[in-house]
């Protein structure tokens, strides 16, 4: 009998810890939380919808932006000398240069340079001007190619080092001088030296060579200038 | 060490109020400071043994540092086939591009660049080149520009300027060549434009009236590569000249100069 009514409170025991569990209406889980908790549940439902994914990649891919490299191959500057034109005595002269160094053994370069010449001794002696003040202007471009011929380092003291070069250059251009333009050769050298990265500073000896009859007779004009000069690589 | 793109760290957003007053206040310190500061740098990962650094650009500067296989570097700047590069305890060098193509990105991929060899004077992107020649017995100085449409297509400007007994002028010319074999150290081309064309006659002669035409041309040539970069370039051509009289004239075009690729 004991047995009978232990049997009987237990069953009421046991229906009391299921609850109202066996009454619920479990809510139907909505899409995002099945997915992430699929994983972890299995819903009634599922044998009819298509299986729901692992993970959702929800990251974009990083656009990555590889910086460019800084090219410093042209070189941009003045120059400021002297000119001996030939037959009319040397004069001041300045000019402009353009370079681009194609490695670094070759380098091109443009170069654009004006002067005024001056008086032939027949023209001081005799106070005959030959030319007008126009026709005296000595204007000039020329299109090289340079060879760093002589590479190497300059020292000054114990803690500065300036790389330099010593360059042969020659190329083609014109001469506009006495009214006329002048097919023109130019060859000479030069000495580069850099005390920054950006920073070049020239001396050059060239001479300019055309054919002219200014003075009577035609012939080959040498007309060698001098000049110091200062560039700005970029 | 951890891999990243840049060396650059990344930048903090200020307040929106206060960032007009600081660029105001920081903007001529900014300018001044402009190129040190502003600039990310591309960072490469030494792969090779070692990586030489030589104290300027050029093959006979000594080397007097190395930077060990798994070190990166920032590259600062390039100057023709050196580039110069800082290491990560900031010193300072310059490296060959033969050794830097043997290094990577951050991302793992192969450092790749423009040699100037071969490869790159059969595909570029652009040529400059200067030239003497003549033009119909005038003496010739030319200059000219391209740009690569495809490895054998380019569209050029040139620019010439000829000086003869008679009279002097101008050449500008715009127009296609072709290349056919661009991967041949001699491949020759043919070019196809038109142009104008100015002469003015020198002032000794009795008629010194200027003229301005339009000019078409054909031409052949032939390219030869040289050395890194460089390359010879040789050309005829043949300009029609559009002139106001009965008749067109015919005008014969040669040059012969260096030339570039970048």
């Amino acid at each position: 009998m004991e047995t009978r009514i232990c049997i009987l409170l237990l069953s009421f025991v046991a229906l009391g810890c299921s609850g109202c569990a066996l009454f619920h209406r479990q809510p139907k889980p909505d899409a995002n939380a099945q997915a992430g908790d699929s994983s972890a549940q299995t819903s009634p439902d599922s044998d009819s919808s298509p299986p729901p994914s692992v993970i959702e990649p929800q990251v974009e891919r990083r656009s990555v932006k590889v910086p460019s490299i800084r090219p410093s191959n042209i070189e941009l500057g003045a120059y400021y000398g002297e000119i001996s034109i030939q037959d009319f005595g040397a004069q001041p002269v300045a000019g402009l240069r353009l370079d681009y160094h194609i490695s670094e053994d070759f380098f091109a370069e443009a170069v654009y340079g004006r002067a005024k010449a001056g008086e032939t001794s027949f023209e001081t002696l005799s106070n005959i001007q030959l030319l007008s003040d126009a026709e005296r202007r000595f204007t000039y471009y020329n299109l090289s190619l340079g060879y760093n011929l002589f590479p190497g380092e300059v020292f000054i003291g114990r803690n500065l080092a300036m790389t330099s070069a010593f360059y042969m250059i020659g190329g083609l251009g014109s001469v506009k001088f006495a009214g006329d333009q002048n097919f023109t050769v130019n060859f000479g050298a030069g000495f580069r030296v850099l005390p920054t990265d950006w920073l070049a500073l020239h001396i050059d000896v060239q001479d300019l060579v055309f054919r002219s009859d200014v003075t009577g007779v035609e012939e080959l004009k040498n007309n060698l200038q001098a000049t110091i000069g200062a560039t700005v690589f970029f | 060490m951890e891999r990243s793109i840049t060396t650059t760290p990344s930048t903090r957003r200020w307040p929106t109020k206060v960032a007009p007053l600081l660029a105001a206040l920081l903007l001529p310190l900014l300018l001044a400071a402009a190129p040190a500061c502003a600039r990310d740098y591309l960072q490469l990962f030494v792969m090779q043994p070692y990586l030489e650094l030589h104290t300027g650009p050029g093959r006979g500067y000594p080397v007097t540092q190395v930077v060990a296989r798994g070190e990166a570097v920032d590259v600062l700047m390039r100057r023709t086939e050196w580039f110069k590069v800082r290491t990560e305890h900031g010193i300072e060098g310059w490296a060959y591009e033969g050794d830097l193509v043997r290094t990577t990105l951050a991302d793992g991929s192969a450092f790749q660049i423009n040699l100037g060899d071969r490869a790159g004077f059969a595909s570029h992107r652009w040529e400059s080149g200067a030239f003497g020649g003549a033009y119909e017995g005038a003496t010739l100085i030319s200059a000219y520009q391209a740009l690569s449409l495809t490895d054998h297509l380019k569209i050029e400007l040139s620019g010439s300027q000829f000086i003869g007994n008679l009279s002097n002028g101008y050449l500008l010319d715009i127009g296609f060549s072709h290349v056919f074999m661009p991967n041949w150290r001699l491949s020759p081309f043919v070019t196809l434009g038109g142009g104008y064309e100015r002469v003015e006659p020198k002032p000794t002669l009795a008629q010194p009236l200027s003229s301005s035409n339009e000019t078409a041309y054909v031409g052949v040539g032939v390219r030869c590569y040289l050395a890194r970069r460089l390359f010879l370039r040789g050309e005829l051509r043949g300009h029609e000249v559009f002139t106001n009289q009965n008749s067109n004239e015919v005008k014969n075009e040669w040059k012969l100069g260096f030339a570039f690729f970048y």
